[in-house]
């Protein structure tokens, strides 16, 4: 289902360079860090020691005489420092009335790093040497490292309103009774990490005073809206704050919560003076949201020839100290639990505890790809236990469009496994011989499915200008942040399709709450989808609106017109966009539009646990293979192959198809063979980039993306998300070519290489 | 985090250089080269010196043959002895181990003086160091002073150079032509620091010596018949566990770093 | 100190003190942006710079000890309208994303190619090993720099 039944093609489908590339790769273009106002302020945070303590005393009495110190905040100073995760009518109803977090640590510190004060200073010198100097006298708490232990009974309180965030509770069919009257059934449970998103840009933004007392932030977000949460911790009226996205140096999730922005609003609020605040690369590993680990515990059944009977699944995560977006991750956790698999029993019981460790929120994947782990683990021991192969069992239990997922979602669109999966064998050949003696090669395959748009409770829209200047260039005004996907530059290659203009000739004002109509989060995988169809909803009326004048100025009949080549055109004659709008602003014939697209709803959420209808517009569906060589003297894991197919729907830019593609699966290795962040009873011990190990070029591998086309999805041309989608299959793939290699399989990640080398 | 205030100075020769350090009185004066390690640490807040005495501009680079002997400059870089035809054909065991220090760019920048001073235990050109054998020559208030290699490595980042010695250059010495030279580390991810490296020489009559890294609190030494040393190596170590691994898995890869040393260094000894 | 440097062919002189790096004076008081912090490492290389024609990682050196030398950074490899063979390759082939890693990139291929360490694409692979990117996966990066090696030996 397409907004309008386009027929894409002029210019969606080519593999266009991406307009804001040029810039990038001279190194002009400006990011949070890179911007500054005369007389700027430097701020940084004094940020907790422990991981739970209360707080006796906070002096800042020394690090105020610090000269250059303009000003030191601590809770007290905050207007409203109670920061809540709910948009009005929307995230209200999902399980997060207890997402409540601090914007500076008051009386209690909950994770190591928590913020407790901020100080303003004339220098960095000054405001670090001042820093430094604040006293903080803490009386340690009992620390909660374990989320299933922090839900027995008697546990240490992270929070007094008990350690529970979010459940969801959920029963289709009669579980024990299938499990009972099976011909295999298999048990195993899975466990993932804590991990960080690691974007190469850290946190980092400048705010000033702007006119009409507007403080303005400009800050590496993906979501402008926090200007309305922004308001609300300094008590103004929403208009009062704006915030403003420059190109953001990649986001993956991890910059969907507000970062820098309010602290930057307080101390512009405080002192009127321009500040800026840049987070040192151990900041944020140390303090930055990561991902939920989960520990997933997975029964799964089925018939003599391979078919599930049914799922009986656990999954506790730890969501760290303050709840943020806890309760829905749990929930993409939950709807895609049981895998792109049918299955007419499933018993689902997922929770998410608070423990000491840092807040777990947004990360690529969002909860949907950890458990991947654990059905797709299930799938190859049921498959050895039957002794069929991998892939050929997944073949007979893959869901079909009109299925009903467990959580009683219909699925209204192609599911395209099958296809997938055989373009994916056939590109396989044979496995691969050892390179060298006492190595092992191993192959595994992983299908995955990932939903794109935001859940249907919380009634998505975006909202686009598309219009001219008078001089006939074609211009986008939309609130979009672009963080590295090529967001804006897929809707520069939208709005030139349906008006027939080059996409090189159109230019696109992005991601400012004041002044950029606002177009929800870029998050989720849902801007190509909901900004994308903005944008062509946007453009379509304005086509339609030039139309009848068009065809006058080129003596036609309407329906002969055609936009194309920069202006309209009928047979032989032309007419070139400025002189069309030049005619339309004589006549007072609109010559821009702003359009809404709302996403389409569900049905109603009813209770606080269990519900059961529609939650997500819709899903993109994966299957990858990896083959994969080991050391098993030293666990050393060379990649020699990986291949990943997808099915987009329709790919507007192929090449940032593929790039999506490729960065999500490398993202997705470090998280299966190295990425982790250490606690040590709640201290975060892997807080320089040196400890942090993502993929460097050599560890990864050559990529073959497989990008098919069903032509169904519910994006503009029927394309479907892929920005989270690929990240899905990557650690179960590994686990399966793992086992393959080693004869036993792996089930707590990340695998490294001593879990190799001892497996 | 940035690194703190501190003072600077630039000497322009090596006496100047030890009488601004023997003249520090009790302020923490830190040498500093090519920084790769210590700049960093700065700005982690690792290292807080008072005041920093930069070598980087004393013509201390250079690698020249003397006798048995090859003396490298304090200040030569990583990247000579990584690229450079003659740094290649003199120390063949450093050229490889360089390849593993750092990224290129610290391999461009780091020096091979400052690596053996810094003496971080998981570091590889102190381990080739040792393998070599041979003397680190130093300069401080009373003149020169050479150091044994197996006497200058103390402890986790701790050598025998005095508060006020600087180091001027190192000589190692080289193994016979009919020995053969063979480096091996395992490392998480390319160019991190080694989980644990070997570098070995093995003599044609089997004789070896084979030298740790990363498994103890500076290199080791092991000496004896080739194919006895991966389990004496292995029996004898007593690395500490750390966020990445356990101990017990570090002292498994120093028993496969030896091996796998020790059969490159047979396999060249044969070439 | 007065700290004296030739940057991007243009002559700079300027106080700065001994404990600011040389990626802190590049930014704040050089205006030169364009240079990352990503880490303050060493490790990700985003704050690549030729150093006197050598690639080093700008948060790693101290500014004094650039004293007298030649800067370069991206800029100096972009004019008005042009860019080096490398980065239009990058454009082309998609190997640019989020871009923050993208200026690093730049430098430390360049000097790959120059020092004859691009042979191969895993030789390609261990000299950008100090380039972390999180967004491309790396292999489109790889293949602008396969792409830009052989137009530099066809020239």
């Amino acid at each position: 289902m397409s907004v309008v039944g386009e027929r894409p093609a002029r210019v969606v489908g080519r593999a266009l360079v991406r307009h804001d590339a040029l810039e990038k790769v001279a190194g002009r273009t400006r990011y949070a860090a890179d911007f500054g106002l005369p007389g700027m302020l430097h701020a940084v945070l004094k940020r907790a020691d422990l991981p739970h303590a209360r707080l006796l005393r906070v002096d800042t009495s020394a690090a105020e005489a610090v000269p250059g110190v303009a000003s030191v905040l601590t809770a007290k100073d905050v207007p409203e420092n109670t920061v809540w995760v709910d948009v009005p009518g929307q995230t209200f109803q999902v399980g997060a009335l207890k997402a409540r977090t601090n914007v500076l640590a008051d009386g209690v510190v909950r994770y190591h790093g928590e913020p407790i004060a901020i100080v303003a200073a004339e220098t960095e010198d000054a405001a670090l040497a001042s820093v430094e100097l604040i006293d903080v006298e803490y009386e340690e708490l009992p620390v909660v490292t374990d989320a299933e232990a922090a839900l027995e009974e008697g546990a240490p309180l992270v929070h007094e309103q008990g350690n529970l965030i979010a459940s969801w509770q959920l029963q289709e069919g009669n579980v024990d009774a299938a499990l009972n009257a099976t011909h295999a059934v298999v048990e195993q449970s899975y466990e993932t990490q804590f991990v960080d998103h690691a974007y190469l840009e850290p946190e980092a933004g400048v705010a000033w005073l702007d006119t009409d007392g507007v403080i303005t932030v400009r800050a590496a977000t993906q979501v402008i809206e926090h200007f309305r949460d922004l308001a609300r911790i300094l008590r103004v009226p929403d208009n009062r704050v704006r915030v403003i996205a420059p190109y953001v140096g990649g986001g993956f999730g991890g910059k969907e919560d507000m970062t820098v922005e309010p602290y930057l609003a307080l101390v512009v609020q405080r002192t009127g003076r321009p500040v800026k605040m840049v987070w040192s690369r151990s900041e944020s590993l140390l303090a930055r949201e990561k991902r939920h680990p989960m520990k997933l515990r997975y029964r799964t059944a089925c018939d003599a020839e391979g078919r599930l009977l049914a799922q009986d699944i656990g999954i506790v995560a730890d969501g760290g100290a303050y709840a943020l977006l806890s309760a829905l991750v749990l929930l993409y956790a939950t709807t895609c639990s049981q895998g792109p698999y049918r299955c007419p029993n499933v018993r689902i019981d997922a929770r998410v505890a608070y423990t000491n460790h840092t807040p777990a929120s947004a990360m690529r994947g969002f909860g949907a790809m950890q458990v991947a782990l654990g059905y797709e683990g299930q799938m190859d021991l049921l498959a050895a236990e039957l002794g069929l192969d991998p892939l050929e069992l997944r073949r007979r239990n893959f869901l079909e469009g009109g299925d009903t997922l467990a959580v009683g979602q219909t699925l209204d669109t192609h599911v395209a496994l099958p296809d997938l999966a055989d373009r994916v064998e056939a590109a396989l050949g044979p496995k691969p011989e050892p390179s060298t003696r006492g190595r092992r090669v191993g192959r595994g395959v992983a299908c995955n499915l990932q939903p794109y748009g935001r859940c249907v409770w919380l009634n998505d829209w975006s909202s686009a200008w598309v219009g001219f200047e008078l001089d006939g260039t074609l211009v986008l005004r939309i609130g979009v942040p672009d963080i590295g996907g090529g967001q804006a530059s897929s809707l520069v290659q939208l709005a030139g399709e349906v008006l027939g203009v080059d996409p090189a000739e159109v230019v696109i004002h992005i991601g400012d709450s004041a002044l950029t109509p606002l177009t929800g989060t870029t998050t989720a995988t849902r801007q190509l989808y909901m900004s994308g169809n903005a944008v062509l909803q946007a453009a379509g009326e304005l086509r339609e609106e030039l139309r009848p004048l068009a065809a006058e100025l080129l003596e036609a009949e309407p329906d002969d017109v055609e936009f194309a080549g920069g202006g309209a055109r009928s047979g032989e004659r032309h007419v070139a966009f400025r002189d069309l709008i030049a005619a339309a602003a004589k006549r007072q014939v609109p010559w821009h539009r702003l359009s809404i697209f709302r996403a389409p709803g569900g049905d109603a959420w009813r209770s606080e646990a269990s519900w059961r209808g529609r939650v997500f517009p819709d899903f993109t569906y994966g299957c990858h293979a990896v083959d994969l060589e080991v050391d098993p003297e030293t666990g050393r894991i060379d990649v020699l192959r990986y291949l990943a197919a997808h099915d987009v729907g329709r790919a507007i830019n192929p090449q940032s198809v593929e790039g999506q593609i490729e960065g999500a699966v490398v993202m997705g290795l470090g998280y299966a063979l190295s990425e982790r962040v250490v606690y040590e009873d709640g201290v975060n011990l892997t807080g320089a980039f040196a400890q942090y190990l993502i993929p460097t070029a050599v560890e990864a591998p050559e990529i073959e993306p497989i990008v098919v086309e069903s032509g169904e999805g519910v994006g503009p041309f029927s394309a479907r998300g892929i920005g989270e989608p690929p990240v899905g299959a990557v650690a179960p793939a590994v686990a399966a070519a793992l086992a393959d290699a080693l004869g036993r399989r792996l089930t707590v990640l990340p695998f490294t290489r001593e879990r190799v080398a001892e497996a | 985090m940035i690194p703190r205030p501190f003072d600077y100075e630039r000497p322009r020769s090596v006496e100047e250089a030890v009488s601004i350090l023997a003249g520090a009185g009790g302020r923490d004066a830190k040498v500093i080269a090519g920084g790769q390690s210590l700049v960093p640490m700065l700005s982690l807040g690792l290292a807080r010196p008072d005041v920093l005495v930069d070598l980087s501009r004393l013509e201390l680079n250079g690698i020249e043959a003397v006798d048995r002997r090859v003396r490298i400059g304090a200040t030569t870089c990583h990247r000579t002895l990584e690229l450079d035809p003659e740094a290649r054909r003199l120390l063949p065991l450093a050229a490889e181990a360089a390849r593993h220090v750092g990224n290129p760019r610290v391999r461009n920048r780091g020096t091979f003086g400052g690596s053996l001073a810094h003496a971080d235990p998981a570091a590889e050109l102190p381990v080739v160091a040792v393998a070599h054998g041979g003397e680190v020559v130093a300069h401080g208030p009373g003149g020169e002073r050479r150091i044994p290699l197996a006497e200058f490595f103390l402890g986790y980042l701790e050598t025998a150079l005095g508060p006020d010695e600087v180091l001027v250059a190192v000589e190692l010495e080289r193994p016979p032509e009919t020995s053969g030279v063979g480096f091996h580390e395992e490392a998480q991810r390319a160019d991190d620091f080694a989980l644990a490296c070997a570098a070995a020489v093995v003599a044609p009559d089997g004789h070896a010596r084979v030298v740790l890294g990363g498994v103890g609190d500076r290199p080791l030494r092991f000496e004896g018949p080739t194919d006895e040393l991966p389990a004496a190596v292995e029996a004898a170590v007593e690395p500490e566990e750390d966020v990445f691994v356990s101990a017990a898995f570090r002292r498994r890869l120093a028993g496969v770093c030896a091996r796998r040393a020790l059969a490159r260094a047979k396999e060249d000894a044969g070439a | 100190m007065m700290l004296e440097l030739l940057l991007n062919g243009r002559r700079l002189r300027e106080p700065v003190e001994p404990h600011v790096t040389l990626l802190r004076f590049l930014r704040d008081q050089a205006g030169a942006s364009e240079v990352k912090y990503g880490c303050g490492e060493g490790v990700c290389g985003a704050c690549t710079v030729f150093l006197d024609a050598v690639a080093v990682n700008a948060c790693s050196v101290l500014a004094v000890q650039a004293e007298g030398a030649r800067v370069e950074t991206v800029s100096a490899f972009a004019g008005d309208g042009s860019l080096h063979p490398l980065q239009q390759e990058l454009i082309e082939r998609g190997a640019v994303q989020c871009g923050f890693c993208t200026p690093g990139v730049v430098l430390g291929s360049i000097e790959a190619v120059r020092l004859g360490l691009a042979g191969d694409r895993m030789t390609i692979r261990r000299s950008l090993a100090g380039n972390l990117c999180r967004c491309t996966g790396y292999g489109k990066i790889v293949e602008a720099v396969e792409a830009y090696r052989d137009g530099e030996g066809a020239a």
